[in-house]
């Protein structure tokens, strides 16, 4: 029996709470952003209803297949995840492979298989394959001397690089970005030796010498995509073009500031409302909640993100395993990114990467990989103690 | 196994989570940082940026204001004309429907294609797009006929210009047509917008901001791709200003018809206080054709056509005065006592400057002994050749400029020329070598009969008789009465007698001009004898002039030796009120030719002013109001 009596006494109600807080919080801002004043006829499975936000009743309903993979998640054992984690990983590599030669072509790039109604994004799989398989090669060789030397980055280093590299070639620099900064936070809460550290910082700062002064363009830039180029050009030198390329930006930038301190109210945010917001159900969620509640609501969401990611930081401190451990500070970092890229982006902070905002963000492929992850931290917390005396 | 190993070699994980969130208190904080940036210090700015964003207007052409004679008499007005539009919002797929609309119509797909393209970048989904303008009443009801397949296509009723009478006045009154890129930005049309139709030349140019009124704006709401959410409220619009003229439509009727196809100018003024009672230019064009879609073709043509219809020459033609200049030198001789009235000259046919080539007079076997009386009334050339060398010709240029030659009239309804009075000091100015630059007595007998360098334009020589006709006064010609709100019937502004200059002459000295004039047209002998005399019936006598000038690539399309036929006269010679000036090119005889023409304008004009014959006009002034 994977699961006993000890075990369910063990859940920590507190994180799960604090997981289901934020697309709570996400539905109110979804009803607003995909608001219809007509109303339409939705067919569920079983019933059809007139709702007046579709895309939020979507969203119940992406919830509610979230929370299963949430509690799939919870079930899997560690030791399950430990063996299967090198299956899945390679796997994960020859699906991508595969997509990068037979995928469908959308937008100019190969992300998905169609079978049938689904498409099936390698890229999303790669997402945990990565969490699980670094968590398996850092858990088993951790660092001595306080900090992992080029030895002992190599093999990490290698389980990073090559699906950033299968998936930024899609292209999808958004979230190969987002893996690869999961990967690396993962190996730097390991520890990294100090003369590495400060080698790759004078690397970075080598990127971003600039090619040209005015506008500012970093070397960096040299290695990406003409559209890429731009996105980070119009960030770096805001204002420059704002009928093209900036202007999903500059539409962003005035929906959150004229939210001012305490917002427009709900359903009131004439940039959402009136669709100057671009994609404002999806990765602009954020520009959605920040115009109709204000400065205090953004204030709000981004408190609850930090005590979820709190929670788990504790999970992972207190855990016995590696492991286990590993696992729920991938996880973390994982969803700190994307929250972090998406509501830079959304700001103008960073420039536009198309990441979903988590748990917030309209999108079953989001929620339901999100949730189910937030399952694996979930059981992590739950089996503490397992770890502590038994020896599986 | 991982699982479950537990030893001190291991990282603190404790610790490490702590140093962890540090690091996430730090993310957090430059986020919420850049939100107080956004929100709180700048949060006014970007307020107003998306209020700026939702709200637009659509402006609503206003009707044009009217253009009309002194007598009430509409000369512009507007007619109800229909074009096609789309409105893409309204339109599911606009491209088939434009497709199908062609085919309705007729049309050639690819030119409505283009024209949907063509503003397509720009317009916001609610504002209709033209397609095809000004469409016939046949087109309107196919469409509407057929509307529930065109989704999206609207028949939209706009005014349109309309010149009722055709080519009557169109010098003075000019045309309108969109407006052109360097005009917009030139600022000199402040407020003016792409596709506004606006005056291009004569009064609609002259009076544009008075005739165009104020556009109604609609402001609306609109969303990111600029369809239309929500009216909000509507600022009416205004027609323009109803323009009266000092152009009397009988006498301007009659101008025009008496002209004919002749290539000339005919200019009636009032000699009391300037007012223009008619003023052509032939050959004319009809203003309405430029108000529709105007090909390349007709437009060259018209500009650049060898008989140039769009230049208004009554003062746009530079021609020599001929014998008319008579008049002017029988002033200047008088006043600076350089001849008396009795003195008598003779005239052999022929005159003399030192041992030059002779002067010939019209009459080759002579006038005999002529006094100055005689000397206008037969038109001696060797009289005023005579006058001529006595007076000089920098005398000749000073009365010449009193009379206003060489000097525009500020009429205001287009660029004018100056015409040319020499001198010697222009003689300086206008030659570069020493030998051209002297001022040879043998020149100055042309010019005392109207010829050599000398020209002038139709209209500077109605303001010139005209202060021979009122004792001295030179008038600024004028062609506005007055200005009104169409609607209100405020007057704006009314436009009176400006006093721009006198002759300074003696008053003597004009009423023996002006006896010498009556002579040429009622005396027997008199050059205008045959032709000028006006009807019995009238009781009304007029004064004028003859003149027939030898001109040398001088007229508007500049081609070739021509004549130009002038007659120039008012009336009634006890108290003129109207001054009437022909010059016709190529014309032959001025007593033959532009006689009749004057005698014509002067005809219909005082026909009109009788009572008993004004019932017209009653009802005219009626639709008027």
């Amino acid at each position: 029996m994977w699961i006993d009596r000890r075990l369910v006494l063990q859940f920590d109600w507190l994180l799960f709470a604090l997981t289901f807080s934020v697309p709570v919080v996400g539905l109110v801002v979804l009803f607003s952003a995909g608001y219809e004043s007509q109303g339409k006829i939705l067919d569920f499975p079983f019933f059809s209803m007139e709702v007046k936000s579709p895309v939020a009743a979507r969203q119940v309903m992406n919830l509610l297949v979230g929370l299963g993979a949430l509690i799939f998640g919870l079930l899997l054992p560690p030791k399950f995840l430990f063996r299967l984690s090198p299956i899945i990983y390679f796997l994960g590599l020859t699906l991508l492979v595969g997509v990068l030669l037979f995928g469908t072509v959308s937008h100019g790039s190969r992300r998905w298989f169609a079978l049938g109604s689904f498409n099936v994004q390698p890229s999303e799989l790669m997402k945990f394959a990565v969490i699980l398989m670094l968590a398996r090669v850092l858990g088993k060789t951790p660092p001595v001397n306080g900090g992992y030397g080029l030895k002992g980055l190599f093999v990490p280093l290698l389980i990073i690089l090559v699906p950033f590299a299968l998936i930024v070639k899609q292209p999808d620099l958004g979230t190969g970005l987002a893996l690869g900064a999961t990967g690396c936070m993962m190996v730097l809460f390991m520890g990294v030796q100090k003369k590495i550290l400060a080698a790759v910082l004078i690397f970075a700062s080598i990127l971003l010498v600039p090619t040209q002064t005015v506008p500012y363009k970093p070397l960096v830039l040299e290695a990406l995509k003409p559209y890429q180029q731009r996105r980070v050009m119009d960030l770096l030198n805001p204002g420059t073009d704002i009928q093209g390329s900036g202007w999903h930006i500059h539409q962003s930038k005035i929906a959150v500031g004229s939210g001012q301190l305490i917002g427009k109210g709900l359903l009131q945010g004439s940039q959402t409302q009136l669709e100057f917001l671009p994609e404002h159900t999806t990765d602009f969620i954020f520009s959605v909640l920040a115009e109709e509640w204000g400065f205090l609501g953004s204030l709000f969401l981004l408190f609850l993100y930090f005590f979820l990611l709190y929670r788990i930081l504790f999970v992972a401190g207190r855990s016995r395993d590696l492991f286990a451990a590993l696992i729920a500070f991938g996880v973390g970092a994982q969803i700190f990114v994307h929250i972090f890229v998406n509501i830079g982006m959304v700001i103008g902070l960073l420039p536009v990467v198309g990441l979903p905002l988590p748990l917030m963000s309209y999108g079953g492929s989001s929620v339901v990989s999100t949730l189910f992850s937030m399952g694996l931290v979930l059981g992590v917390a739950m089996r503490r103690s397992q770890f502590a005396g038994v020896k599986v | 196994m991982a699982l479950g190993m537990y030893d001190k070699n291991l990282p603190n994980l404790v610790l490490r989570a702590r140093v962890t969130v540090f690091f996430l208190g730090v993310a957090f904080f430059i986020l919420m940082l850049r939100l107080w940036y956004l929100q709180i210090v700048h949060g006014d700015y970007f307020r107003v940026q998306s209020e700026s964003n939702r709200f637009k207007q659509v402006y609503i052409a206003p009707p044009r204001g009217e253009v009309l004679d002194r007598n009430g008499v509409v000369l512009v007005s507007n007619r109800p004309s229909f074009n096609i539009e789309l409105v893409r919002e309204d339109s599911p797929d606009p491209e088939r429907t434009v497709r199908k609309l062609a085919e309705l119509v007729d049309t050639d797909p690819e030119v409505l294609l283009k024209r949907l393209r063509r503003v397509d970048r720009k317009r916001r989904a609610f504002e209709p797009r033209l397609l095809i303008q000004d469409v016939s009443r046949e087109i309107v009801a196919l469409v509407s006929a057929n509307k529930y397949i065109l989704p999206g296509v609207e028949v939209r009723a706009v005014p349109a210009r309309l010149y009722p009478h055709g080519e009557f006045a169109s010098h003075v009154l000019g045309y309108i047509r969109e407006i052109g890129e360097k005009q917009l930005q030139s600022g000199a049309y402040p407020g003016y917008r792409q596709g506004d139709m606006i005056g291009q030349a004569g009064i609609e140019q002259m009076q544009e901001f008075m005739l165009f009124g104020k556009r109604g704006v609609q402001h609306v709401i609109v969303d990111a791709v600029g369809v239309r959410i929500e009216n909000l409220y509507y600022e009416a619009d205004r027609a323009g200003h109803r323009v009266t003229l000092t152009l009397d439509y009988a006498a301007q009727k009659a101008a025009e018809e008496g002209l004919g196809d002749l290539r000339g100018s005919v200019v009636a003024m009032d000699p009391q206080n300037g007012e223009l009672i008619a003023m052509t230019s032939r050959p004319g064009f009809d203003p309405n054709i430029f108000s529709g879609a105007l090909t390349g073709e007709m437009w060259s043509e018209l500009v650049s056509g060898k008989s140039k219809p769009l230049s208004n020459r009554s003062f746009q033609g530079a021609y020599p005065p001929g014998s008319v200049f008579k008049i002017m030198m029988a002033v200047a001789g008088l006043a600076e006592g350089v001849v008396t009235n009795n003195e008598k000259v003779h005239c052999p046919g022929h005159f003399r400057v030192g041992r030059s080539r002779p002067f010939h007079c019209h009459k080759r076997s002579g006038h005999g002994s002529v006094d100055m009386h005689e000397a206008i009334k037969r038109s001696c050339n060797v009289y005023f050749f005579t006058i001529g060398q006595r007076l000089g010709i920098d005398r000749i240029h000073e009365y010449s400029t009193r009379f206003g030659f060489g000097n525009p009239t500020s009429v205001g309804i287009g660029t004018e020329v100056s015409g040319l009075v020499p001198s010697t000091k222009w003689k300086k100015e206008y030659y570069s070598k020493p030998e051209d630059q002297r001022w040879y007595p043998g020149e100055t007998p042309s010019v005392s009969i109207g010829q050599g360098a000398l020209t002038v334009t139709p209209l500077q020589v109605a303001r010139a008789l005209s202060a021979i006709a009122n004792g001295g006064t030179i008038y600024k010609p004028q062609i506005i009465k007055r200005v009104v709100a169409q609607e209100s019937g405020y007057l704006d502004e009314v436009f009176e007698a400006e006093a721009v200059g006198t002759l300074g002459v003696e008053p003597w000295v004009l009423e023996e001009v002006r006896r010498g004039l009556h002579a040429v047209v009622n005396e027997q002998g008199g050059t205008a004898y045959v032709r000028g005399r006006l009807p019995e019936e009238l009781g009304i006598k007029m004064a004028g002039k003859t003149g027939t000038a030898q001109t040398r690539s001088l007229s508007v399309d500049g081609e070739g030796e021509k004549d130009i036929a002038w007659f120039v006269a008012f009336a009634p010679v006890e108290k003129p009120e109207i001054v009437v000036v022909v010059a016709v090119e190529d014309g032959g005889h001025g007593g033959v030719t532009a006689a009749p023409i004057v005698k014509s304008v002067m005809e219909a004009f005082f026909r009109s002013e009788q009572p008993a014959e004004d019932t017209e006009s009653t009802t005219e002034s009626e639709t008027a109001a």
